[in-house]
């Protein structure tokens, strides 16, 4: 079984019936020529991969773009298809007024998973004071966060925002918050896996794909630009299985990470174990 | 003269798969009522195809088998990019190799209202790049 911890829902048939705001979402996050996908579609090509559980990211940057891309509510809309399945995250523009109400009406009515944030789409640095209320209330309600970390293709961007070692503070003063750094940081991986290495709250997931076919980037990645033998040794407990779907397709993401070679125990933790762990489910069935 | 086309939507279940559409052609031929033409099974999209071959088990296997040596997935493909006009990455050259081999049509004769097929011929409509909705047509000419 794998859990994906890195899915943008953009295309998801059912938050996808109003034209125009498909149109602005796409061209916000930079998808083009792509059709909505029914759910059905989509579970079989999730199959392909082994994938048991999705977990889904919102979208906004809202008083920049004057729209949610994605909102809280259709994530949780998405999720009521299937609670099992769907892990949602709630966002929200930290620059809206009613950011933090925002935010609690998204984990306490709708019940969503944790935060995800994209400092290099809102161009603040992690720790910008209008970001520290929503960490504040992530540990109050003991909700793991996502970063978007590194290079990003969206559009309007910018990754210096978002470069691994400006969230270390995040690392250190929310310590009892599960915080994750997607894309692995890439291109600086060795700052994320230097981070990894140093706070036991962080973790990183494998949504990486940008060069080349994924049986060339992944062992380029996890065996060249970093040690030979780092994931097994040092960093088993702290990465998880991301795709960045839709930019990627998850079943090329998976085929990429099962060309690098690793130990049978570190695999099973990356593809499932660990973020179990990271969203405070370790225990509990799959 | 009489033209008749009729659009066909069809899903893998399967990332690559061969699918036998041979029936699904032989009724639409028999709905136009078209005596003596020709019939065209054309796919729509450039990661499939259109394939005319015995329908063995072993030899579908063959042949997937055969096309994966041709065209691997581990290969380095100039097609493995960042594509901006998607905002995607492109990894589906095998797909659109394979396409390029099988061709994306098949055509036969209708004679006597019936479509003219060999003896071991049936017509498939191959997936390379699935799980995908799909399309081919069927397009009957004649009187």
């Amino acid at each position: 079984m794998v859990i994906d911890t890195h899915i943008h829902p953009a295309l998801f048939a059912p938050i996808c019936e109003d034209q125009e705001r498909f149109r602005r979402r796409c061209d916000a996050m930079n998808y083009h020529l792509m059709k909505p996908s029914d759910m059905a579609l989509l579970r079989k090509q999730y199959a392909l991969a082994d994938i048991g559980r999705v977990v889904l990211l919102p979208e906004d940057c809202s008083v920049e773009s004057g729209m949610v891309e994605i909102s809280n509510d259709e994530i949780a809309k998405l999720v009521a298809l299937d609670a099992q399945f769907y892990i949602g995250m709630a966002t929200v523009d930290p620059r809206r007024p009613d950011a933090v109400q925002e935010l609690e009406r998204a984990f306490a009515e709708l019940g969503l998973a944790g935060l995800a944030v994209n400092t290099a789409r809102l161009k603040m640095y992690p720790m910008d004071e209008r970001l520290v209320p929503l960490y504040d209330l992530c540990r109050k309600y003991h909700k793991p966060i996502i970063f978007h970390a590194g290079f990003c293709l969206e559009n309007n961007a910018l990754a210096k925002y978002a470069r691994p070692m400006e969230f270390e503070e995040v690392a250190l003063r929310w310590p009892e918050v599960n915080l994750c750094l997607a894309h692995f940081g890439w291109p600086w991986v060795q700052e994320t896996a230097a981070l990894l290495l140093k706070y036991p709250n962080l973790y990183a997931n494998t949504a990486l794909m940008n060069f080349d076919g994924p049986y060339q980037l992944f062992p380029k990645v996890f065996k060249q630009d970093m040690g030979e033998y780092w994931l097994d040794h040092n960093l088993a407990d702290k990465v998880m299985f991301g795709s960045d779907s839709p930019r990627i397709r998850p079943v090329r993401s998976k085929r990429g990470l099962d060309s690098v070679e690793m130990l049978p125990e570190t695999r099973e933790k990356i593809y499932w174990k660990n973020a179990m762990r990271f969203f405070g489910w370790e225990g509990q069935n799959k | 003269m009489r033209f008749e086309l009729k659009e066909v939507s069809i899903c893998a279940e399967k990332e690559f798969e061969l699918i036998r559409i041979t029936d699904p052609v032989r009724e639409f031929v028999a709905q136009t009522g078209v005596k003596n033409g020709v019939v065209y099974v054309i796919t729509e999209h450039t990661t499939t195809g259109i394939m005319v071959n015995e329908s063995l088990p072993c030899v579908e296997k063959d042949i997937m088998e055969t096309l994966d040596r041709i065209a691997p997935e581990d290969y380095p493909y100039h097609h493995n990019h960042y594509l901006p006009t998607y905002g995607t990455i492109g990894g589906n050259a095998p797909g659109h190799l394979k396409s390029l081999l099988t061709g994306n049509h098949c055509v036969f004769p209708i004679v006597e209202g019936k479509i003219k097929l060999g003896s071991a011929a049936d017509i498939y409509f191959c997936e390379y790049d699935g799980i995908k909705n799909r399309k081919y047509m069927i397009y009957v000419m004649g009187e």
